[in-house]
């Protein structure tokens, strides 16, 4: 039990140092942990990656119309990175 | 001024036929002599030419005279004179970016020619040449698409050769487990008289990366290998957010973009209601519309990219090539 306590306080720095050293999830992985939960929301109709106005990495979520509840709730960022909302119509197959 | 044009009409019309028989003449017309690439205000007779070639090379009875009953000609380079043809018209050999479907369907884009063991094949979208799941193997493919015109059989450049399915939400179930559990519900259901059944289908569909298909022609001269307004392809490349794009479709023709959003998970809507979850899709702007499904989108250098199959307002949604033709057992 004093082992595995041992283990955790050695832990804790070490992934510190790893966030330092760049080791954060990279969007790929952010917009992965996070594309169900934003594809539930009413009228999110696609998530991918893009850049921000700013020309940022962003998550650009695409809404079928003006869902202004959706807006509200839309984190402003996740992970880290941007979230960019864009309102681009129904996607149909052409 | 409108006699002059009008003296030299005469004139030209006289004269039309013998100078239309020189070798390299494709028309004539009555305009303003150009010297030494300007334009001057002289009048004269027009003679449009495939190739301007030396006189030293060009026997005395091919070359235009300098005048006609005193009226002088010029002599413009035009190149041959073809009558303009449209993505929707029959194509005999038939290029990528040309009308194309399934006997059922309306009409959708002819993507490009890939090789599968071999053999040139047409690659376009599922929903373009296999009826979004709905066609058999061997099934006839008309050019163009019968919404432009195209019949059975007079027009049958293809059959159907595969396809990958497209997974909807809410569609059949394949689990065998599920299936077996249900038909022992609906057997009691019937012994109970009722005319209630029930059929398992999909809560969480599979998610698609590609809307693709193949048909294989059923004459090899029927094959044009390069792209209608764009030429052959040169290659294949990853595609990469910022990464400038092209296509060449059935409805709009030529249009560019740029590839907007990488990774992209996407709901796509088909007829009927049906729904299908796509990912590690690309995203450009606007640059299609619907009939231009199966295009195929290149890069600056023409090297193939995507294949087009879904969009809205404001977006054009491409698979990634490398999923299709991993998906398909396909090459250039």
């Amino acid at each position: 039990m004093r082992m595995v306590a041992i283990l955790t306080v050695l832990m804790i720095p070490l992934t510190a140092l790893g966030d330092d050293l760049g080791m954060s999830p990279s969007i790929q992985e952010v917009k992965k942990q996070h594309e169900a939960q934003f594809l539930k929301m009413t009228g999110v109709v696609s998530v991918g990656i893009g850049l921000d106005p700013d020309g940022n990495q962003a998550i650009i979520v695409g809404l079928d119309g003006s869902h202004p509840e959706t807006e509200a709730n839309m984190p402003q960022t996740v992970g880290g990175f941007p979230v960019v909302v864009q309102i681009i119509g129904s996607i149909r197959a052409q | 001024m409108a006699d002059d044009v009008n003296r030299i009409r005469s004139i030209l019309s006289t004269h039309r036929r013998e100078l239309l028989k020189r070798a390299n003449v494709v028309a004539t017309g009555v305009g303003y002599k150009e010297t030494g690439g300007a334009k001057t205000d002289r009048l004269c007779i027009v003679c449009s030419v495939k190739e301007k070639v030396p006189p030293a090379r060009l026997p005395e009875q091919e070359m235009v005279p300098t005048a006609v009953d005193s009226t002088p000609t010029d002599v413009i380079q035009t190149g041959v004179i073809r009558a303009l043809q449209a993505p929707t018209d029959r194509f005999r050999p038939a290029p990528g970016g040309v009308s194309v479907g399934h006997v059922d369907i309306t009409a959708g884009t002819l993507g490009c020619w890939v090789t599968k063991s071999g053999q040139k094949v047409i690659l376009s979208n599922n929903h373009v040449l296999a009826n979004s799941n709905a066609a058999e193997i061997g099934d006839a493919i008309l050019q163009p698409g019968p919404f432009d015109g195209g019949r059975f059989p007079q027009d049958h450049i293809a059959n159907l050769t595969q396809f990958v399915p497209i997974s909807f939400q809410g569609g059949p179930s394949e689990c065998q487990f599920a299936n077996a559990v249900i038909s022992v519900f609906n057997f009691g259901c019937r012994l109970i008289s009722s005319n209630t059944r029930y059929k398992v289908t999909k809560i969480q569909a599979e998610e698609n990366l590609v809307d693709a298909a193949i048909a294989v022609p059923l004459n090899g001269a029927d094959v044009k290998d390069e792209i209608f307004n764009i030429g052959p392809i040169q290659g294949t490349v990853s595609g990469e957010l910022g990464m400038a794009i092209k296509k060449s479709g059935r409805t709009t023709g030529f249009t560019t973009g740029e590839i907007q959003q990488v990774d992209v998970t996407a709901n796509v809507q088909y007829g009927a209601g049906q729904v299908a979850v796509f990912t590690d899709q690309l995203l450009a702007g606007a640059m299609s519309q619907g009939g231009d499904s199966g295009s195929a989108v290149l890069d600056n250098n023409n090297r193939l990219t995507g294949l087009l199959f879904a969009g809205s307002d404001k977006t054009t949604i491409i698979n990634r090539i490398e999923n299709v033709f991993s998906a398909l057992g396909i090459s250039l």
